[in-house]
This record gives C-alpha cells, sequence and structure tokens, in this order.
C-alpha cells in the first residue's frame, strides 16, 4: 500500500545537482528558443517597416544603427547561433550521432565553440 | 475507438506527429537561415530600391511564407512543450497556451499582411 507521506527524494537543491555539459546547452537551448519566439514581433514590425516605404526604410536602418540596437542585435544573434546548433545537435543525437559519453560531452563544447565563432563573427561585423 | 486508453484522454497519439513536426520544422528554418545569411554576406541589398525588389520576387516571398508557417508551428511545439513541463496547475497552463495561440495567429495574419501588402511591388 503505498504511503502518502513517504518522502521521495527531489533532489532540487540546485547546489547539489551539478549539470553534465550536455544538460547545459540543452537548457539553453529551451531559453534561447523562447527568447527567440518572444522576439518574433519585433522581427515582424522591422520586416514591415523596412518595406513599407523609402521613409520608414530609412528610419529601420537608422534604428538598427544605434548603440543600443547594435547590442540588441549581438545579443539575439548569440541566442539564435546557439538555438541552430544546438538543435542540429539534438537531431543528430536522434539519428544516433555522438550519443555515446564521450560523443555527448564532445557535441556540447562543439556547439559551444561554434556559438562563440559566431559571436566573434557578429562583434565584428556590428562594431568594427 | 479507444476508449479505455491508459491516458484516458485519447491523445496517446498526439505526441509522435508533434515530435515529427518539431524536427520537419526545424529543419526547413536551418536551411532558410543558412540561405538567407549566406545571401546577406554575399549580397546585401544596397538601398531601399533593391531590398524591395529582392523581397518582391516570387521564390523569396515563396520561401519567407514556409518560413513564417514553420516559425509559428516550431514556436508552438515547442513553446508547448516548456509549458507542459514547468507550469503545473492545469488551469494556468490553459490560460497561457490560449494566450500563446492566440498570439501566434495574431502573427498569422501579420505575416500575411507583409506578404500580400507591404512585400508586394
Amino acid at each position: 500500500m503505498p504511503d502518502k507521506h513517504y518522502k521521495r527524494p527531489k533532489n532540487l537543491d540546485l547546489l547539489r545537482i551539478r549539470l553534465p555539459i550536455g544538460g547545459i546547452v540543452s537548457i539553453l537551448h529551451r531559453v534561447t528558443g523562447v527568447v527567440l519566439v518572444l522576439a518574433l514581433p519585433l522581427v515582424f514590425l522591422l520586416l514591415q517597416q523596412s518595406l513599407r516605404s523609402p521613409e520608414s526604410f530609412a528610419q529601420v536602418v537608422a534604428l538598427l544603427s544605434s548603440l543600443p540596437a547594435r547590442v540588441l542585435l549581438l545579443g539575439i544573434t548569440i541566442m539564435l547561433a546557439h538555438h541552430f546548433l544546438a538543435g542540429v545537435r539534438h537531431l543528430l543525437l536522434d539519428l544516433d550521432v555522438g550519443i555515446s559519453r564521450r560523443g555527448g560531452w564532445l557535441g556540447a563544447w562543439l556547439v559551444l565553440a561554434g556559438v562563440a565563432g559566431v559571436a566573434l563573427i557578429a562583434a565584428g561585423c556590428l562594431f568594427l | 475507438m479507444n476508449a479505455m486508453s491508459p491516458r484516458g484522454s485519447g491523445s496517446a497519439h498526439r505526441g509522435l506527429g508533434e515530435w515529427l513536426l518539431q524536427r520537419l520544422s526545424a529543419l526547413y528554418l536551418a536551411g532558410f537561415t543558412v540561405w538567407l545569411v549566406a545571401w546577406l554576406a554575399i549580397a546585401a541589398p544596397a538601398d531601399y530600391v533593391a531590398w524591395k525588389a529582392w523581397m518582391a520576387a516570387g521564390g523569396v516571398r515563396l520561401a519567407f511564407a514556409l518560413f513564417f508557417l514553420n516559425v509559428l508551428v516550431h514556436s508552438w511545439v515547442g513553446m508547448r512543450s516548456v509549458f507542459l513541463d514547468y507550469l503545473k496547475p492545469l488551469w494556468v497552463r490553459f490560460v497561457v497556451q490560449l494566450l500563446l495561440a492566440f498570439g501566434l495567429l495574431a502573427l498569422a495574419f501579420w505575416a500575411a499582411q507583409i506578404l500580400l501588402v507591404e512585400a508586394r511591388v
């Protein structure tokens, strides 16, 4: 007979859980996904305004050239790069590629290295 | 048909469809992203006229239409799986999913407006 008051281990002590690197890359895939969905209306608005008229196109260009907008663009680019590369990793895991303990570790670090590379290129394009 | 299914709600078959939709839309979105970034790197439009002309081309608008469709499907499945994991009281999840559905539907109409009005010459 199941005991309602049996204390199951919950392991929610975040200081005691050590998430492996694959788990960190995976949870970041979720976080970046949610943020990218929230950024969709902004993308729609910029696309629409850039196409509406020469004047609104100039406004979008001016807005995107401002420093805060470039910082925001860099942030969105980094999150998109992470979501993209971690997503490719998940698709490969579905195909049993990189599914081993070592493969999982290597794939996760390759994703992070790729994100760092994209971040450097994007920062160079936006700020140099 | 299967009233005595273990889940009880008859939704036991839906998971596979969503799993597949998420991956198929991911493939399109990945290809679209690579194509768009490559185009911007090689031949970024110099001015409004060039940008407008590129977007007005039939193939480009079709590619964007498919992008909108895939990104909304991908958003729905992804956000739903996040809600299923973290929003525990059923009524909270119901309300938030309803808001998401309305939000994505609004984005779909907005996308149609962009494709049929602003993106045309």
